[in-house]
């Protein structure tokens, strides 16, 4: 019998994909505004890389990171039997 | 006794409650279903508590003690270090929940070495798996019980013996009595008294230190080195990298983080885990974190900075609402430790006693399931008597360990076909010889100044690739069950 993949475990590694690329965005992003930015003047009271680089992008980012699971990451059945699948509540 | 106290006490009863009632439901449960339900609540576990498991698993007294702690020592560095953890629902969950869900399903697995087992059907990987995670979260899971007793000892000024009795009692109260059921209605309340004691602290520091502006110059005047994202220097952008890897990236490989994927009722519930997961570790790391540099300003001589976050709750804040957030922070540490009992128990009392006895009886596996948790939690307790005074490294050592020997078999056995038994025994051999090394003798296997399990995460996942491509296939028993069509492509098929 020939190999066929089931085609849940390819959307499987598009999330991999997907996290990991949406995990080095930030890594990015983060890293680059703290070391870069300096620390005068200051924002908010707070040293300018501090208030931009770990305030307001994490909580893009994570706002961000709803829309991205709710869009990229499809609903699939989890059981092989559709009659038992666990997706009907 | 004051009424910081009096909440405190209020929380631990709630928790006996539900460890008392869970245990009534899992004793109803038929003895046939009794595994899926102990270890893994029936695998109906919906999005916020899927996301409260992982996260409060993975978020420990390194967050709630150590993270304030170290932020207090060293500044805003911290602060960044610390944040580089908020996506580990996302890290975990997105790359292996799916093929998690599914397989787990396909074999009926319901702990972290039956997915083992079903991947590379060997022995010999789940005797040496079952012993590493007994090794590394055992220590793990006492340097959470002396978090937690520092913290009622603070709080209560009754000393570190009866407060470590009493923070550690209760966990041992609904883990041994409700497992899984019993942790996953525990954590519900407890992620709502964290999160409500995060906020209250942050405000509350922030309040009493006059503000931002006037906090960053009592630090600056302080040492400027406060306000440097390296510590000035001593912290390097290649340390910070190894650190967002080590609690970022190599999550995957965290056996007690795995409970999440092996748990969610359905995509629904990942998704929200996800998600729900990122927003409540933002607001528990960066919080506790932003309140122990801030704390800094107000009260710049503390002798052992993990003691930040108590003294801040019980001297920023009305009396009542100091112990809401002190329960937050017990809750956070209880979190972990439970998600760690059932780890250890499931690779004792399931796995490594199936495979020494094949022919043992569901009862005999029951009993020796709550038995193998209370004794765990025993040894634990006995090892926190010991009160090591730097419980960060601790929980770096045991990370560290558990990552270098299990992220490359669990991330590429997920994927990669190829992958074999071989491999994996390699792999997590050379894991652990390198570890020890960078560890001990030979430090400079720490290459760039990163973190010591850095280099020999990296370097064992090679060793998986270079010894499976050497040696045979894995079976096809084995690559159908895990990559192949679902029954009903089969039958439409065939």
């Amino acid at each position: 019998m020939k190999f066929v993949e089931d085609p849940r475990i390819r959307e499987g590694r598009k999330t991999l994909a997907l996290a990991w690329l949406y995990f080095f965005i930030y890594l990015i992003v983060i890293m680059g505004s703290s070391y870069f930015l300096g620390i005068k003047p200051y924002l908010w009271g707070l040293p300018r890389w501090v208030a931009i680089g770990n305030i307001v992008v994490p909580i893009v980012f994570v706002i961000m990171l709803i829309f991205v699971v709710e869009k990229f990451i499809p609903d699939i059945p989890l059981t092989d039997d559709e009659e038992e699948s666990e997706e009907k509540e | 006794m004051n009424a910081a106290i009096v909440t405190f006490l209020a929380y631990t009863a709630i928790l006996i409650a539900i460890g008392i009632w869970s245990y009534r439901i899992v004793e109803k449960v038929p003895i046939a279903k009794y595994e899926k339900e102990f270890y893994a609540a029936g695998r109906g576990l919906g999005g916020i508590v899927v996301a409260l498991i992982i996260a409060g698993g993975l978020a420990s007294a390194g967050t709630f003690i150590a993270g304030p702690g170290m932020t207090y020592a060293y500044g805003y560095s911290w602060v960044l270090f610390n944040n580089f953890q908020i996506f580990m629902n996302l890290a975990l969950l997105a790359p292996i929940g799916i093929i998690v869900g599914i397989v787990a399903r396909r074999v009926n697995a319901v702990t972290y070495l039956d997915i083992f087992k079903a991947r590379y059907q060997s022995k010999a990987i789940i005797i040496l798996l079952a012993v590493l995670v007994t090794i590394f979260l055992i220590p793990y899971m006492s340097v959470q019980f002396v978090g937690s007793a520092r913290v009622i000892a603070q709080m209560t000024d009754m000393g570190f013996f009866p407060s470590l009795a009493l923070g550690s009692l209760v966990v041992l109260v609904y883990c041994v009595l409700g497992g899984m059921r019993g942790t996953s209605l525990a954590i519900l309340i407890q992620g709502i008294v964290i999160t409500v004691g995060c906020i209250l602290l942050f405000i509350g520091t922030v309040n009493y230190a006059g503000g931002f502006k006037r906090s960053t110059e009592i630090l600056a005047a302080q040492d400027i080195n406060f306000l440097s994202p390296t510590m000035g220097g001593a912290f390097s952008p290649a340390f910070a990298f190894s650190i967002a890897c080590i609690t970022g990236l190599f999550v995957v490989g965290m056996p007690h983080a795995m409970l999440g994927a092996l748990t969610y009722k359905n995509t629904r519930a990942l998704k929200r885990g996800i998600w729900m997961g990122g927003i409540l570790v933002l607001i528990w790391t960066l919080l506790l974190c932003m309140a122990g540099v801030i704390g800094r300003s107000i009260k710049p001589d503390l002798a052992v900075p993990d003691e930040i976050a108590p003294w801040l709750a019980m001297h920023v804040m009305p009396e009542a609402l100091g112990g809401v957030v002190l329960a937050g922070i017990v809750a956070g540490i209880q979190t972990t430790v439970a998600a760690m009992a059932i780890i250890i128990t499931s690779s004792i009392a399931k796995n490594l006693l199936r495979e020494l006895k094949p022919d043992i009886s569901s009862e005999k596996i029951k009993s020796a399931s709550r038995w193998t948790m209370g004794g765990c939690l025993a040894i634990a307790i006995a090892l926190a008597l010991l009160q090591p005074p730097l419980i960060q490294w601790i929980i770096f050592f045991s990370i560290g360990g558990l990552q270098t020997a299990t992220f490359g078999p669990i991330l590429l056995g997920m994927f990669w076909k190829r992958g074999n038994q071989w491999g994996t025994i390699a792999s997590i051999t050379w894991g652990m010889i390198t570890y020890a090394l960078a560890k001990t003798i030979v430090p400079q296997i720490a290459l760039w100044g990163t973190f010591e399990s850095f280099v020999p995460t990296i370097t064992s996942v090679i060793v998986y690739v270079v010894v499976s491509l050497a040696t045979p296939n894995p079976s096809d028993k084995i690559i159908w069950t895990f990559w192949g069509p679902a029954m009903r492509t089969l039958k439409s098929n065939y």
